[in-house]
């Protein structure tokens, strides 16, 4: 079992104050997964996955990356381990142009341009590096903005911005906090494609809210519900679970509810 | 037009850099002149935490005083060598930086700003009282360098020379230090450093390089300004003169090596000539201050890009 484990979290729990915002989770992801969270608002999912990214230590539990415990290591250790993630609300560098935006993940790898005399006293933009960078804009398709100031993009811009900064810095592990929200039909579609690409190199991790937008596309879906995991496996077998259905889609209109059962009958 | 007139300028800064300070002998003593220089210095190694990584800094004087009473102190304990003194002055900047650093740079906004005030504050007293034997306290400390080669420091013409070499290279240095990535890296400090961690980088190890690297160049401006007086005197750490370079990077526009110079320059001239026409001079610093803020809010060099972007623009259209 422990072949081909990612990433480990062993009974994790992160209280603020009184309030318990992920109550003793243990998860396993293994390589290759594209694994799925889900669940209702403040159910956690965000929490959790800053404990797993390093944001802030848990109050209690063990979180481990490739069997190692990284429980005390830093964010940016974490990142070196391969762990990258983006975040709920899209966090890009406003008073960067979109180049620049990527030159940090670019060279944090790189050979010649990351060690660290060239780092401090060389330049951002040699030809290598503005070839990498605009290689990953490329791939996410903005990079007709590189120029640009960071600031004047639309949201879904700036979000595959900061897809394509996740990806440049080559993830073992990606983490993509509700990559969706905010985005229009047309983005969506663009998000989901690239998503599934991306997924060819590496284990992901998605959250989101609305599951019949990512059901096709995980392997593995987990639910969570006022900080606990009450629910993990197979997409299929976990959206028939009774409690999940009563937790989960008990709290939402019945709509969407008997829409979701409609989507997943046609999918069996 | 404009734009290829302003790129091509922009290759010869360094030049122009040196023959603006040139400019200002005949209008002013070459003393003064000097100071205008070393001054610039001060206020890019100012720029160099506020306006690039986002930290306000309320106590650089200590790291200027510490550079010219290090560099006093070698002279009298050490050598007379005024070389050696640079060194010691960079090196104590250096250290005290390095010291301090670990505390301060973990704080933000009004934190950072009062915990180097708290430590100029300290530094101010251990000058002036604690520490008096050495420093001379109030009566602060004459220093006299001897003269290697062709390097005679007694002389004003030298001592310009020599400060103008420093300057150039303190704005190449500082040039490449905010072109490299690092630079980029200090800017996503300065805007969220959260997401600068989440790029895979110890933010806290870049923010202390920073800090030592602006201490060490604050500290040169004090060694600096020794070489140019031959003494040091509590007014050189004086926490309530923190406020000169503060102004100064904001009427130049802060994260900008243009932008610092032309706040040094800027304040100098203010604080040379308003004097001689007005007593209470310092009201009119407010007064500018105000217009900055609410006018000018990228400063001098932010106001002189916006005009050539504009004409940039007009060009292409
Ligand atoms: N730093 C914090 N301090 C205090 N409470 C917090 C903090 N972060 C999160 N919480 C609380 O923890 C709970 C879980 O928040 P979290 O953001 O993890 O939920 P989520 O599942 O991501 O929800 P959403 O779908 O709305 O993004 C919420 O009730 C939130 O208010
Ligand atoms: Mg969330």
């Amino acid at each position: 079992m422990q072949n081909g484990m990612v990433l480990e979290s062993q009974s994790v729990s992160k209280r603020f104050g009184n309030f318990t915002a992920v109550d003793q989770v243990s998860y396993q992801l293994f390589e290759g997964e594209a694994a799925g969270i889900i669940g209702p608002n403040g159910a956690g999912k965000s929490t959790f996955f800053n404990l797993l990214t390093g944001l802030y230590p848990p109050s209690e539990g063990r979180i481990s990356l490739f069997s190692r415990d990284v429980t005390s290591l830093r964010a940016d250790q974490r990142v070196m381990l391969g762990v990258v993630r983006t975040f709920q609300l899209v966090s890009v560098f406003d008073t960067l142009s979109v180049l620049d935006n990527l030159v940090l993940s670019v060279v944090r790898f790189h050979p010649v341009a990351g060690k660290k005399a060239r780092f401090i006293l060389g330049s951002a933009h040699p030809a290598a590096i503005v070839a990498e960078c605009m290689a990953a804009l490329e791939r996410v398709g903005i990079s007709h903005l590189a120029k640009e100031t960071t600031a004047k993009l639309s949201y879904g811009d700036k979000r595959k911005l900061e897809i394509a900064m996740g990806l440049a810095l080559k993830p073992k592990v990606l983490l993509l906090d509700e990559p969706l929200a905010g985005l229009s039909d047309g983005e969506i579609t663009e998000v989901l494609d690239l998503v599934r690409e991306v997924h060819k190199e590496m284990t992901l991790v998605i959250i989101e809210h609305k599951i019949s937008r990512i059901v096709d596309l995980v392997t593995r879906l987990s639910v969570m519900h006022e900080g606990r995991l009450i629910a993990d496996g197979v997409p299929g077998e976990v959206l028939q679970d009774p409690t999940v259905r009563q937790v989960y889609w008990g709290a939402e209109s019945s709509r969407v509810f008997s829409g979701l059962a409609a989507e997943e009958k046609a999918e069996v | 037009m404009q734009s290829s007139l302003f790129d091509t300028l922009k290759k010869f800064d360094l030049l122009i850099i040196a023959a603006i300070f040139l400019l200002f002998i005949p209008l002013l003593t070459m003393q003064r002149t000097t100071d205008f220089m070393i001054f610039c210095v001060f206020v890019l190694a100012f720029d160099l935490i506020y306006g690039y990584m986002g930290r306000l800094s309320f106590g650089h004087m200590l790291y200027l005083g510490v550079g010219a009473y290090a560099a006093a102190l070698s002279a009298e304990h050490l050598s007379g060598n005024p070389f050696l003194a640079l060194l010691v002055a960079v090196v104590a900047g250096g250290a005290v930086g390095l010291l301090l650093g670990p505390i301060i740079v973990r704080t933000t906004g009004a934190c950072f700003a009062l915990i180097n005030l708290a430590f100029n504050q300290v530094g101010f007293f251990l000058a002036l009282i604690a520490l008096a034997e050495w420093t001379g306290g109030e009566d602060g400390m004459a220093a006299f360098y001897d003269s290697v080669w062709i390097f005679d420091f007694g002389d004003p013409k030298v001592i310009f020379g020599f400060t103008l070499l420093c300057l150039i290279a303190v704005v190449y240095f500082v040039r490449r230090l905010t072109d490299s990535p690092f630079g980029i890296l200090l800017r996503t400090i300065k805007e969220n450093e959260t997401r600068a961690k989440f790029l895979g980088y110890n933010t806290f190890f870049y923010k202390l390089l920073a800090f030592v690297l602006s201490t060490s160049l604050a500290a040169l401006a004090g060694a600096l300004t020794m070489l140019n007086y031959t003494y040091a005197t509590p007014s050189f750490i004086d926490p309530t003169r923190n406020v000169e370079v503060i102004f100064a990077c904001l009427i130049g526009g802060a994260g900008n090596v243009y932008g610092a110079l032309a706040g040094g320059i800027g304040y100098m001239v203010i604080s040379n000539y308003l004097p001689n026409y007005i007593q209470r001079w310092e009201m009119f610093l407010g007064i500018a201050l105000l217009v900055v803020v609410f006018r000018f809010q990228a400063g001098i060099w932010g106001y002189c890009r916006a005009l050539i972007t504009a004409r940039k623009g007009e060009v292409k259209a």
